[in-house]
């Protein structure tokens, strides 16, 4: 009987109980047509937006203290402020959703494409400029068609394009299918590759998008999701905004469980609130590890984030916090790992997904990441070495210098050192794939050991080595 | 009389013998043979070549730069890819060593990346015009057995040619570190084929690992 | 710790390097800061003449701008004030150490096979700043060895480090993006579309400034290894840029050519031409010993120089006005500065041309401002471009200008037939039908404000149609910022007297404006500042003013040019016809004039280094010494003299140039003056003026070399310009020139001489269209002859305009040449007539 891992592992949105600021038209079977957004206060931020000035709507955002929920988590209000005053300016939508464990906003592409449309358009109209990308990762065809059947409702309602809501304001929206490359999750990336190049990130500095970004000129690169807010937050305000979460990082985010929970899937958690611990355990959200099993290791904020154990159960569903204990709520993935995990394994996994990524550009990263799998590959076949266990922290260091973020072992008497990591590359592309290793190694150094110690197993994968020839 | 004391001189040495070694045993002696080379001798060079007859020279000219008395004129060229002279693009079509000039301080020995070029203990040089003094390729190369190739000037006795340290790396032309353990040639003198030689390279758990391998391959091998 | 004396930078930037206070340059990156107060820092992707990427990670180093210590790619970081640099800490050496270890992870170890072994960037970073040892022991990548990017590069993607030079310089400095970058991660490799290689004009440059030996030029593949180099600095001689190059040599044989970084001229980019072009000095058919015509065989035999040189002498012992000369542009200016004394001086004939009719006219050339490449480029200024593709005829002086008008801003106004590679980037661009480009150039002098008491009528509404264009011009063209004019010869199908009308027009619209002649032939400024001219003697001057105290006589006719000199020769009026390194059988534009002309002329004398259709019809060929063979001193288009360098022996019995005028001035009974280079060169000084300064023995060794300081006492008079020649049905012909071509120099060489593509006739396909010619060739119809021809679509072709290129295999374009001011050919679909 054929299995099908993609329902198992990711049955996709969880209707918990908790306020609903992105995921309140998921409920409804038709959540992506433009008659049911309507019908459900669909446009009405936009509707509001439109009666003010720009500049109050962008100072709202600013007020809301609406964080990316892209991964660094920057204001969003604050990085638009960030626009010197030239023109032409663009706005871009990162939809180029790839991070491992994510796929909030695919759900939020898919079920309600309406809700981003109109963010994007509030965001064009604070930010006074009349061209948005919205850029779709190219394997999502479900999104990529419903957005598309939703831009063209919304252009026939009036709702986009010239004299939005008979008003004088026109702002198109352009569409951009991605051709499959995570690296152009990278917003410089994703910039070269609207322009037609390859992807590949653009060291900043000396330009920031903000002041130079696609075809050199002023760019703001926002997330789905982040946009996806801006509906909600200028039909009921700022101060209703902040009542949810905590203070410092109000409203709620969309995080995507995945592993080894009973209950995985897209929630909708507020933010600053809820710990890891209700998170997994709680009967609003996870219900528990799978099998009663224990807890062995979960990844917070997509693969590119250092690991926690049950050392950081308790840390609280915020930036702060999740960075002072050594990694990042990133993108909102929480992958789960129980105790029946692999690490070698699972470390092998998730550099194997970063050396296939890397676009190439720097050497470190390049060569950086498939030497990693090539070893971590060689211990878990058993024909590691003794010295390939700081050979790999060594590479990490020629990829990210100096300490790398990496929770605290309190039974090793080992602190926390905080995010983020130094690197020596363009992106942090090259500098995720450390996180792994030294998450794993600080934590389970005895399971690399004994592989290394056990040899070659004859369990029909090991394939020995071919050595390195001149 | 101070001159008395000059004849007593020569007087002296008279009895002496003469220092130039003869061939043992040559001219009055009872047996035609050399005398004894020491071991670290440097001779005329060879140009090496693998088991499988590929040259090893590939023509990098490390030799030519290296060499104190400019003696060694090396050309490379482009390896045809239908019938290559050495393993990888580039091989040696013209290699040149001037005698007359020659120093035999082994430098070109060592600079050598592929061991192509050593010296024997063949020592013999006594031509006649100067063009014989410029030994090319041709002459250099070793036979396909590796033997040396005798130039008309040099006297061979029994096992003599054993003196020409063609020794070569563990490893195949191709450079596969999988090829250890094949036959080949090896030691510090002699030519042919001897038992194979372990690896050159530090042994590492990988080593120990591929030869578990082959072991293992070794004995499936046996009982199927 | 190097710590040099900062170079003098008076306003700038302070910063701290290693613990030393500094000063940097305003917007200076801080590699070049630091290059500048003697700290290297390593590097591979940095390229001082591309744009910055910061890829290859190797320029790292600590740097602290007030916010903590924290490592920065030097190549991408403008100094900022109080910026503090640590380029030897523990943090910046252990970055470099990584780096190179990963660089060499997958990279492979077979240096004694890599021709880069022994001058790698990659090698020497790693001897450097790199860890003694590997740790990889695991399979390194492997692709199939070397491929074949171009007829001219190879590509071998395990030795390449992905240093985006290569790429880079494609797409932003030539303007070929073919090369790129494909797949992932340690798969990421450079290569070309399927079916497009990388057949750019300027492939070589890749393969110079490739920091491993991952791109090797096919001629010079396993030639040499760099410790048995030999090397010179030199000119390329092959265009009138005048690029710098370094010439290699190995065994008496050059065996490799690179560009030198000369701020004024090359930027160290050359076009392959400039570098692969040598292999005709040493490949070539040469001409060896002197050969005489055995009159009764009818065959050139070989014999001795002085059994040739009586043989000249006789043919030069008769009336001056029944001697002339062909050609001179090869050659260095000592040799023409010899033969025109020799000629001039002692012969005293006037009918000397070193131009075969494709140029411009001397006089014009000789009395314009010249204006230096850096001038024409530097930004704010304006560029206005009559005649030619620089990129076909002078590729080097093309990338200099692309780079002004791409990057710099510097605004173009292109006055040309057809379209060129710069038309993409040109502010105005004028559809230029043959004959009316002085149409147009008043026009734009009218409107910008110049006294003019004439107006061109304007019969076919060609002006009148781009009017827009004529205002947007004289706007720019005000006078407001400096405009240089770079003038050649654009369509061998049309008279240069319309060209000379609009450069006149130009003069007379402002007298700041500066020229440049963008004459293709190699040194054929020297050669017309050396007299090769008629009617000048050395320096510009003037016949009947010339004063040489140390020349016997000067003409006292005024000489034919070329076209002149071949017709007078057909007719019999000429005796003794030398041909200066000329082949005009392949260059001049009338064959059949040509072969009359040698026909019916009693002695022809070719001097020459590689034998040619047209020595093989001489009755005396003297062995000249080529580029590479003999020292010399070349002028390049600016009026830059720079030093040519003899780096390898004449073939057997060859000379130099200036020495043979020299000998058979001996058996005329007359001495040149000169016995050695060095007097030579006293004498040029001493009668001169404007060589009166110059240091022959530093010449251009330590900087760009000097600019002539041309100061003409006389002036061209320019009156009304010729009116075009009314519409026709018919297509108006552009003869143009392409870079590979069946020239000697190309053809001699192996690597290149199959690189020219066959002749074809390009019409604008809305033309092809609208005239339903199918197929791939048209009947062409010239006079009573007819000719199949191929056909190309061209885009660049304006319409009503066909294009066809000179001296390419197949179709001789040169048969459609009529010889009148503008050429129109009748063009019908295929085999009708």
């Amino acid at each position: 009987m054929p299995t099908n891992t993609y329902v198992d592992h990711a049955p996709g949105y969880v209707d918990n109980e908790g306020p609903k600021i992105v995921t309140s038209r998921f409920g409804y079977e038709d959540s992506y047509t433009l008659e049911r957004s309507l019908a459900t206060g669909g446009y009405e931020g936009l509707r509001t937006a439109l009666t003010k000035a720009p500049a109050d709507v962008a100072a709202e955002v600013k007020d809301a203290v609406l964080l990316g929920r892209g991964g660094a988590g920057f204001p969003a209000g604050i990085k638009w402020g960030f626009m010197p005053p030239v023109w032409p300016r663009y706005l871009v939508v990162n939809g180029d959703e790839s991070e491992p464990g994510t796929y909030k906003d695919r759900l939020l592409m898919e079920r309600d494409p309406h809700q981003l449309i109109e963010g994007c358009i509030i965001a064009c109209y604070a930010l006074g400029l009349n061209t948005c990308f919205l850029y779709v990762r190219g394997e999502m065809a479900d999104a990529q068609e419903r957005i598309g059947t939703a831009l063209n409702e919304a252009y026939e309602a009036g709702l986009v394009g010239k004299n939005i809501m008979g008003t004088d304001v026109s702002i198109d929206v352009v569409l951009h299918w991605g051709a499959g490359a995570y690296i152009v999750g990278e917003e410089t990336a994703l910039i070269e590759s609207l322009e037609g190049n390859r992807g590949m990130p653009r060291l900043k500095p000396p330009f920031f998008p903000a002041a130079k970004g696609l075809y050199h000129k002023p760019t703001i690169v926002n997330n789905v999701e982040t946009l996806a807010n801006l509906p909600w937050i200028l039909s009921n305000g700022a101060q209703a905004y902040k009542e949810h979460g905590s203070e410092a990082s109000p409203g709620t985010r969309m995080l995507a469980i995945s592993g080894h929970v009973n209950r995985p899937g897209v929630y909708e958690v507020p933010q600053g609130v809820v710990s890891f611990r209700e998170l997994f355990y709680g009967d609003n959200y996870c219900q528990g590890i799978k099998d009663g099993n224990e807890l062995k290791a979960f990844i917070p904020g997509g693969a590119s984030a250092p690991w926690f154990f049950d050392d950081q159960l308790d840390v609280l569903l915020e930036a702060k916090d999740a960075g002072a204990a050594g990694s990042m709520l990133g993108s909102g993935a929480v992958v789960v790992m129980d105790e029946t995990t692999d690490a070698v394994k699972a470390c092998l996994r998730v550099v194997r997904f970063f050396a296939r990524e890397s676009c190439g550009k720097c050497t470190p990263c390049r060569e950086g990441t498939s030497w990693e799998e090539k070893v971590l590959q060689r211990i878990l076949d058993g024909y590691g070495r003794e010295e390939d266990i700081d050979l790999l922290l060594d590479i990490g260091k020629n990829i990210s210098p100096g300490e790398y973020p990496v929770a605290a072992f309190g039974k090793a008497n080992l602190e926390a050192v905080p995010f983020p990591p130094k690197q020596t590359t363009i992106c942090p592309l090259g500098p995720s794939s450390v996180a792994p290793i030294t998450s794993a190694i600080r934590r389970f150094r005895h399971e690399f050991e004994a592989k290394i110690a056990a040899g070659p197993q004859n369990d029909g994968h090991s394939q020995a080595p071919e050595a390195s020839t001149v | 009389m101070g001159y008395l004391r000059g004849f007593a001189v020569t007087a002296k040495k008279i009895f002496e013998g003469v220092t130039t070694k003869q061939y043992e045993g040559g001219k009055g002696g009872k047996t035609d043979q050399k005398a004894p080379k020491p071991e670290r001798l440097h001779g005329r060079h060879v140009l090496n070549k693998y088991e499988d007859g590929m040259e090893k020279c590939i023509g990098c000219e490390l030799c030519a730069g290296v060499c104190p008395a400019n003696c060694i004129y090396v050309r490379g060229a482009e390896n045809p890819p239908s019938d290559p002279k050495s393993p990888g693009e580039r091989f040696g079509y013209v290699y040149e060593i001037n005698y007359l000039r020659c120093i035999h301080c082994d430098m070109c020995v060592e600079a050598c990346p592929t061991e192509a070029i050593t010296e024997t203990k063949l020592f013999e040089f006594s031509f006649s015009n100067r063009s014989d003094a410029i030994y090319t390729k041709d002459e250099l190369l070793v036979d396909d057995d590796g033997r040396p190739q005798q130039l008309p000037w040099e006297d061979w006795r029994d096992g003599e040619d054993q003196h020409t340290s063609g020794w070569m790396r563990a490893t195949a032309p191709s450079g596969k570190a999988s090829a250890q353990g094949t036959v080949a040639w090896s030691g510090e003198l002699g030519y042919g084929v001897r038992a194979p030689e372990a690896a050159q390279n530090v042994r590492t758990p990988i080593d120990a690992a591929i030869e578990a391998v082959a072991v293992d391959t070794a004995k499936a091998e046996e009982k199927g | 710790m190097t710590t040099a004396e900062p170079t003098e930078a008076v306003t700038g930037v302070p910063f701290t390097l290693n613990g030393t206070e500094l000063v940097a340059e305003e917007g200076e990156l801080l590699i070049d800061a630091c290059d500048r107060n003697g700290v290297h820092i390593p590097r591979f992707c940095y390229h001082n003449r591309m744009k910055p990427v910061g890829m290859c990670r190797m320029c790292l180093v600590e740097v602290d701008t007030g916010r903590g210590k924290a490592l920065q790619p030097s190549c991408m970081l403008p100094v900022t004030p109080e910026m503090k640099v640590e380029t030897e800490s523990e943090a910046t050496k252990k970055a470099q150490d990584g780096v190179l270890e990963l660089l060499l992870a997958n990279h492979p170890l077979d240096c004694p096979v890599c021709d880069k072994g022994g001058e790698c960037p990659l090698q020497d970073n790693a001897y450097a700043f790199g860890p003694g040892e590997t740790r990889f022991v695991e399979e390194k990548r492997h692709f199939k060895k070397p491929i074949p990017i171009s007829d001219l590069v190879k590509l071998d993607r395990e030795r390449c480090i992905l240093c985006d030079r290569c790429t880079r310089f494609a797409s932003d400095v030539a303007g070929d993006p073919l090369i790129h970058f494909i797949d992932r991660g340690s798969q990421t490799q450079v290569n070309t579309f399927p079916d497009h290689p990388f057949s750019s004009y300027f492939s070589g440059n890749t393969v110079q400034i490739c920091p491993v030996g991952a791109l090797t030029a096919e001629p010079y593949r396993f030639k040499a290894r760099p410790w048995d180099l030999e090397a010179v600095e030199s000119t390329a001689t092959v265009d009138s840029t005048g690029a710098r190059v370094v010439l290699q040599s190995s065994q008496n044989e050059i065996v490799r050519v690179l560009g030198v970084d000369s701020d004024a001229v090359n930027w160290s980019w050359l076009s392959d031409k400039e570098r692969f072009s040598y292999e005709a000095t040493a490949k070539g058919d040469r001409i060896e010993q002197p050969l005489v015509k055995n009159e009764e065989t009818g065959m050139l035999e070989a014999t001795r120089w002085n059994n040739a040189a009586k043989k000249v002498g006789a043919a030069l012992r008769v009336e001056p006005d029944r001697i002339a000369a062909v050609g001179g542009a090869r050659m260095p200016l000592e040799g023409q500065y010899a033969w025109a004394k020799l000629l001039k001086g002692v012969v005293g004939t006037d009918h000397v041309d070193a131009q075969l009719d494709d140029g411009l006219p001397g006089p014009l050339v000789l009395g314009l401002p010249r204006a230096t490449i850096n001038d024409a480029c530097k930004p704010g200024g304006v560029v206005v471009t009559i005649g030619a593709d620089l990129k076909e005829e002078l590729p080097t002086l093309f990338l200099r200008l692309r780079h002004a008008v791409v990057e710099d801003g510097v605004k173009l106004i292109e006055l040309t037939s057809t379209a060129t590679h710069l038309s993409d980037f040109a502010t105005v661009r004028f559809d230029v039908t043959p004959g009316s480009v002085g149409q147009f150039a008043t026009a734009i002098a009218k409107q910008a404000g110049a006294d003019l008491d004439f107006d061109v009528a304007d019969e076919s509404g060609l002006v009148e149609a781009q009017a827009d264009k004529v205002a947007a011009a004289a706007a720019l063209l005000d006078g407001s910022v400096p405009v240089t004019i770079i003038v050649g010869r654009g369509n061998l199908a049309e008279s240069p007297r319309f060209t000379s009308d609009a450069v006149g027009i130009f003069r007379r619209l402002n007298d700041d404006f500066q020229f440049m002649p963008a004459l293709r032939r190699g040194n054929i400024n020297g050669a017309l500042e050396m007299g090769l001219v008629p009617g000048f003697t050395p320096g510009g001057v003037q016949r009947e003013s010339a004063q040489l105290d140390t020349w016997p006589d000067v003409p006292d006719f005024d000489g034919m040019d070329t076209k002149e000199i071949f017709r007078a020769a057909a007719e019999g009026r000429i005796d003794t016809l030398l041909l200066l390194a000329a082949n005009p059988l392949q260059d001049f534009l009338d064959e059949d004039l040509v072969r009359r002309a040698l026909a019916n002329v009693k002695t022809v004398i070719a001097v020459d280094g590689i034998s040619t259709e047209t020595t093989d019809l001489a009755d005396v060929v003297l062995p000249a010494a080529l580029f590479g063979e003999v020292d010399g001193t070349f002028v390049n288009l600016e009026g830059r003299l720079s030093p040519l360098r003899a780096k390898v022996t004449p073939p057997s019995q060859a000379r130099p140039d200036w020495m043979i005028p020299a000998e058979l001035a001996i058996v005329l009974g007359v001495e040149l003056g000169f016995t050695t280079i060095d007097e030579l060169h006293s004498e040029l000084s001493e009668v001169l003026p404007s060589f009166a300064d110059i240091d022959w023995d530093t010449l251009g060794s330590s900087d760009d070399g000097p600019v002539l300081k041309l100061n003409r006492s006389w002036n061209i008079e320019f009156g009304k310009p010729a009116a075009a020649p009314p519409a026709t049905s018919a297509f108006r012909l552009v003869a143009t020139r392409k870079l590979w071509d069946q020239g000697t120099m190309v053809q001699e060489s192996p690597s290149l001489a199959s690189l020219p593509s066959e002749a074809a006739i390009h019409l604008n396909p809305d033309d092809i269209e609208r005239h339903g010619f199918v197929g791939d060739s048209v009947t062409v119809r010239i006079g009573d002859q007819t000719h199949t021809i191929p056909l190309t679509s061209d885009v660049r072709v304006n319409p009503t305009t066909a294009s066809i290129p000179v001296c390419l295999p197949g179709f001789d374009a040169r048969t459609l040449i009529t010889g009148r001011s503008t050429t129109a050919v009748e063009i019908r679909p295929n085999g009708t007539t």
